[in-house]
């Protein structure tokens, strides 16, 4: 009992407001990494060479580099050059970045996978390429890149514990911060596991949520 | 455009293919195709599959790029490099493919209504009105709301025909419109396309039904070998043809039909 409120006086408001900035971070890069990904990905489809090109290196780099490198490189590496980014913007910068890498491939593999009929019948009524692209291919490939994108949103969630080693202090680093002090760490990281558990398991409800809300008959998701 | 002068007593053909020329991979697939359509005209085209009949609809439509040959739309003569030229060229050709193209993400009616919003930029609702009406004409007043998987392939070439026709097109052009569908859902799309006949739309036809051919065609072109070998009325081409490649091909396809029949 004198446990049970202890975390509830000491560790619970201090968790909050982790989880409250782990929000703060997770939601603007996860809306960032999307449309990253979905630039990036239909330059690598439709884009001309050089495009193709950027798009390719930068998802070889992002992808290629890992997170923690990526944001040691963001907060400690750029003041070198004269540029100094807050801990936040370190953090939501390099999983935007990173996130747009992996996002971009289920992108591309969805565009990929759209029949060419499509484009040119889009091509015969008049549309433009450009205009076709977003009229027409992406509104089907997302929907296919849908359940992959949304495990790239379950592994933002995990990975914004990263944005800890660089000194923001969310979720992770103020379970990390209170089991150093109390002393406690069974307790106090089991808690923040199943923090993130619950995050995970209510962004996938609303993925799946959102997949039969956009459901088209017939296309990819046949009931069974 | 660049306009092209004419005699003053001569027809202007409303669609005009002169020598195009098409290769894939060195090998060649047209070979100095030629063809006028005039308004009203119905041609069809005929011959064996890998002649080159669809590649030259996709070539008119300059959905493939051509090698070589000029395309005139009523004695202009079509600059597909120019891009804002070839996207009024092509809603002025209508295209119907073989396997029908339906957009999978919109019900029929958006299918239809997403070239008039999205290209001709008609206000929602008048896109809205034009594209029922269209449906109605070929009679899927009742499944508008239904996705293309919901819809059976005689429809879903109906859809299309209503998708084309919704972007008034002064020619259109059918690649093997009735290829895909099972035997009896071929006479609703050829229903549908005598209809369009009968109003008078100038049609460009690639098909295998030399029977519907020959009653609706003024004129078939016989293709084999990315070349036209003959052209004439119908009677002559399936009963009286000049050349043994023509005859020996209608006999078969004449043969076929009356065995399958």
């Amino acid at each position: 009992m004198e446990e049970l409120l202890f975390l509830r006086r000491e560790v619970a408001p201090e968790l909050l407001a982790g989880l409250w900035m782990s929000i703060q971070l997770i939601i603007p890069s996860a809306i960032c990494g999307l449309l990253i990904g979905i630039v990036i990905g239909t330059l690598r489809v439709y884009g001309n060479r050089l495009l193709k090109g950027f798009a390719g290196l930068y998802v070889l780099f992002f992808r290629g580099f890992p997170l923690l490198v990526q944001l040691y490189l963001w907060y400690f590496g750029l003041p070198r050059i004269g540029i100094y980014l807050s801990p936040f913007a370190s953090a939501v910068i390099g999983f935007s970045l990173c996130s747009g890498a992996y996002h971009s491939e289920y992108v591309r593999g969805a565009l990929q996978s759209i029949r060419r009929g499509q484009l040119l019948a889009a091509y015969s009524l008049g549309f433009s390429r450009t205009r076709a692209i977003f009229s027409i291919l992406l509104p089907q490939a997302l929907r296919r890149a849908l359940p992959g994108s949304g495990n790239e949103l379950i592994y933002l969630i995990k990975y914004s514990s990263l944005a800890y080693m660089v000194t923001c202090i969310e979720l992770t680093g103020k379970g990390s911060i209170l089991a150093n002090f109390y002393f406690k760490y069974m307790e106090i990281f089991s808690i923040v596991g199943a923090i993130y558990l619950l995050m995970a398991s209510v962004v996938s409800w609303g993925l799946n949520r959102l997949e039969d809300w956009i459901a088209v008959p017939g296309f990819d998701r046949p009931k069974i | 455009m660049e306009e092209e002068t004419r005699g003053m007593a001569e027809q202007v053909p409303m669609l005009s293919v002169q020598d195009v020329h098409k290769h894939f991979g060195g090998v060649p697939v047209l070979n100095g195709v030629s063809l006028n359509l005039f308004r009203g005209d119905i041609k069809v085209v005929i011959g064996p599959s890998g002649g080159g009949k669809s590649t030259l609809l996709h070539c008119i439509n300059f959905l493939v790029e051509l090698d070589a040959g000029r395309i005139f739309l009523n004695g202009v003569r079509v600059n597909h490099t120019r891009k804002r030229e070839l996207y009024a060229y092509r809603q002025k050709v209508g295209m119907i493919f073989q396997d029908f193209n339906l957009f999978d993400h919109l019900d029929a009616l958006h299918n239809v209504m997403i070239g008039l919003v999205q290209v001709r930029k008609l206000p929602r609702s008048e896109a809205r009105q034009r594209a029922e009406a269209e449906l109605e004409r070929v009679g899927l007043g009742d499944h508008m709301a239904k996705y293309p998987a919901e819809l059976s392939g005689g429809q879903k070439q109906r859809v299309s025909i209503a998708r084309a026709l919704a972007m008034e097109p002064g020619v259109m052009l059918l690649d093997e419109p009735t290829s895909a569908l099972d035997p009896e859902l071929i006479g609703e799309v050829h229903e549908v396309i005598r209809a369009l006949a009968s109003r008078g739309m100038t049609m460009l036809l690639v098909t295998h039904e030399i029977g519907f051919a020959g009653t609706l065609a003024n004129e078939i072109y016989f293709m084999d070998g990315g070349r036209i070998v003959e052209q004439g009325p119908p009677q002559k081409i399936l009963f009286d043809a000049e050349q043994a490649r023509t005859r020996e091909f209608c006999s078969k396809i004449g043969r076929l039909h009356e065995n399958s029949g």
